[in-house]
């Protein structure tokens, strides 16, 4: 695959070789978003000049900031971020920490906190608004981050402020750290509940990339001062057999044997 | 100050279409004049103060220059890693405003009251935090944050103690400014509301210099230590914790620099326990002017006479 193709096996390869190289956690968690982040980057971000900080582009906002990975997996196919970047992953001295960082070329928040970046996406969708723009904020939050209250203050204001230049897309893997979401804070129907908070809002497979694709063109294009919103159904750990739906990649590190296996299964995929 | 206040709001959004002025559903009669001249700049974002910060930053990245406003006791305290994370870490120019700082809100109680901004803000990089004690000094440091390029704290304590200048300071942002000259072996040194009782004080203690400290963060250390070195004793007031706020600093600088002993008159490390007015707390917390001058004269008393 060409680099720029966002192709979902080669994000995840980067994902892995960087997991690898770090020895880092967090690998479940960027799993879940490749296909949510492919289609952005592909066919619907609006990236200006190429550059990261291209004055009119449109802003992607990981408020999930444990799956950054995923991110860095993009950016560097973008040629944002080198191949050094990934090889000496959490390398002393190195510039790529294990949440996402606004000091990165291409991030444009910064995570790890959960429940700040949709807030941050919030005023850069109004700041846009105000100034007639026409850029795009899409903010990606995971569903154990909708525990956090800020989230819902920030869901308030987005439709009190009328921001259809929102887009909200919610990582919805059914996991947090602990354990399932429905054993911990059961967040119920999200669609139902985002509709409830004035947005238009679907639910999508999440790594069907034409469902995907179809969703985020249908929310955009109601004429309406609605925000949007679009919660991708994934599977936490995504691509690799033994990483899915075990929450135990949330906090494991690869060991030789794993990252093997997992790579054998990406490279047939 | 706080019609000044009212004033400075409005000007800073007529000059600038950038200025936004963003409040958590505060702010009832302070806003009215800003809400006359440039209403389309006025943002009540709810009671929703985590909310409200991310959203400033936000707006902060896409070229605006918001204003947050609440009580001190909310922002910045409840929102502390919002300002942290959001603003901070970006070094994004944000003016957060706290108000009521202090016991001001005498009556509501601990929710209310406010006497640890100082100390939370200053362990955090990039923020510059100001402290104002008059009308002149809050135009002076309105001007001098609305100017600057990241963020800021204002604190706006008790505001109708009347004037301590009676001119716009010409000072950089950071210098101490006197107040009062005397020649004393010892010196008043305060912040906020305080400045006026260590006017008072002074006066009644005879020729003690005082200044005023309108900048916490970032202060003239320089100046600072030319003060200290010049007297044996400072004696630091400020409606706010002991820990961590213009004392802690103060003494911070003695302790590393040495050579001038500090008496820190700030509120000890408790809540105000009881209901009252504004002036009754602040006797309860040794900070009225009779208390401050009796614990002033033991601490002289303690020292022995000026060698």
């Amino acid at each position: 695959m060409p680099k720029g193709a966002f192709h979902a096996p080669a994000l995840r390869k980067t994902v892995l070789e960087m997991a690898f190289a770090g020895s880092s956690v967090h690998i479940g968690c960027a799993f879940s978003i490749v296909e949510i982040l492919a289609v952005l980057y592909r066919s619907h971000l609006r990236l200006g000049n190429g550059q990261p900080k291209s004055a009119g582009r449109d802003y992607l906002v990981l408020s999930k900031g444990h799956g950054v990975m995923a991110l860095y997996a993009c950016l560097y196919e973008l040629g944002w971020l080198q191949r050094d970047d990934i090889d000496r992953y959490f390398g002393d001295g190195t510039r790529l920490k294990g949440l996402s960082d606004v000091h990165v070329p291409g991030v444009e928040v910064t995570s790890g906190s959960l429940g700040h970046g949709l807030s941050v996406g919030v005023g850069l969708a109004l700041a846009a608004k105000r100034k007639g723009t026409g850029q795009r904020c899409y903010a990606i939050v995971g569903d154990g981050e909708m525990n956090e209250g800020a989230i819902w203050e920030a869901l308030l204001f987005a439709a009190q402020f009328r921001l259809d230049n929102l887009m909200v897309i919610v990582d919805e893997n059914r996991f947090q750290a602990m354990g399932t979401t429905a054993d911990i804070m059961m967040l119920g129907d999200l669609e139902v509940k985002l509709r409830a908070f004035g947005f238009d809002a679907v639910t999508v497979d999440g790594h069907d990339e034409n469902a995907l694709e179809r969703a985020f063109s249908e929310v955009k294009s109601a004429a309406n001062a609605r925000p949007k919103a679009v919660v991708a159904r994934t599977v936490k750990g995504k691509g690799v057999s033994f990483m899915e739906n075990d929450n135990i990649w949330h906090y494991t590190r690869l060991t030789d044997a794993t990252y093997r296996e997992a790579l054998r299964e990406l490279d047939a995929a | 100050m706080r019609p000044t206040f009212s004033r400075l709001l409005a000007d800073a959004a007529r000059r600038d279409e950038r200025v936004l002025l963003l409040t958590g559903d505060h702010g009832y009669a302070l806003f009215d004049e800003f809400r006359r001249v440039c209403p389309g700049q006025y943002l009540n974002c709810g009671v929703a103060e985590q909310n409200m910060v991310g959203v400033a930053a936000g707006l902060a990245k896409g070229g605006f220059r918001p204003i947050v406003y609440g009580l001190a006791a909310f922002i910045p305290m409840r929102v502390l890693e919002q300002i942290k994370m959001d603003v901070c870490f970006e070094s994004l120019p944000v003016i957060f405003i706290g108000d009521g700082a202090g016991v001001v809100y005498s009556t509501l109680g601990a929710s209310h009251q406010c006497t640890e901004d100082l100390a939370a803000l200053r362990a955090i990089p990039h923020i510059n935090i100001v402290s104002p004690a008059d009308r002149y000094e809050l135009e002076y440091c309105f001007d001098q944050i609305l100017a600057a390029d990241g963020p800021s704290y204002l604190r706006f304590g008790k505001a109708d103690r009347g004037d301590v200048h009676t001119a716009l300071p010409r000072v950089e942002l950071g210098d101490l400014i006197q107040v009062r000259s005397g020649s004393a072996s010892y010196a008043f040194i305060a912040t906020g509301s305080m400045v006026r009782t260590a006017i008072e004080l002074a006066e009644h203690f005879g020729s003690v210099p005082v200044w005023s400290v309108p900048a916490i963060t970032p202060v003239n250390e320089k100046q600072l230590l030319e003060i200290g070195r010049a007297h044996r004793q400072l004696f630091v007031m400020e409606e706010h914790s002991v820990h961590g706020g213009l004392g802690s600093l103060v003494a911070e600088s003695a302790a590393t620099s040495g050579g001038f002993r500090v008496a820190r008159l700030g509120i000890e490390n408790r809540f105000s326990d009881l209901c009252g007015s504004y002036s009754f707390l602040m006797s309860r917390h040794g900070l009225g002017t009779n208390e401050l001058r009796d614990r002033i004269a033991a601490i002289l008393a303690d020292a022995g006479p000026d060698k």
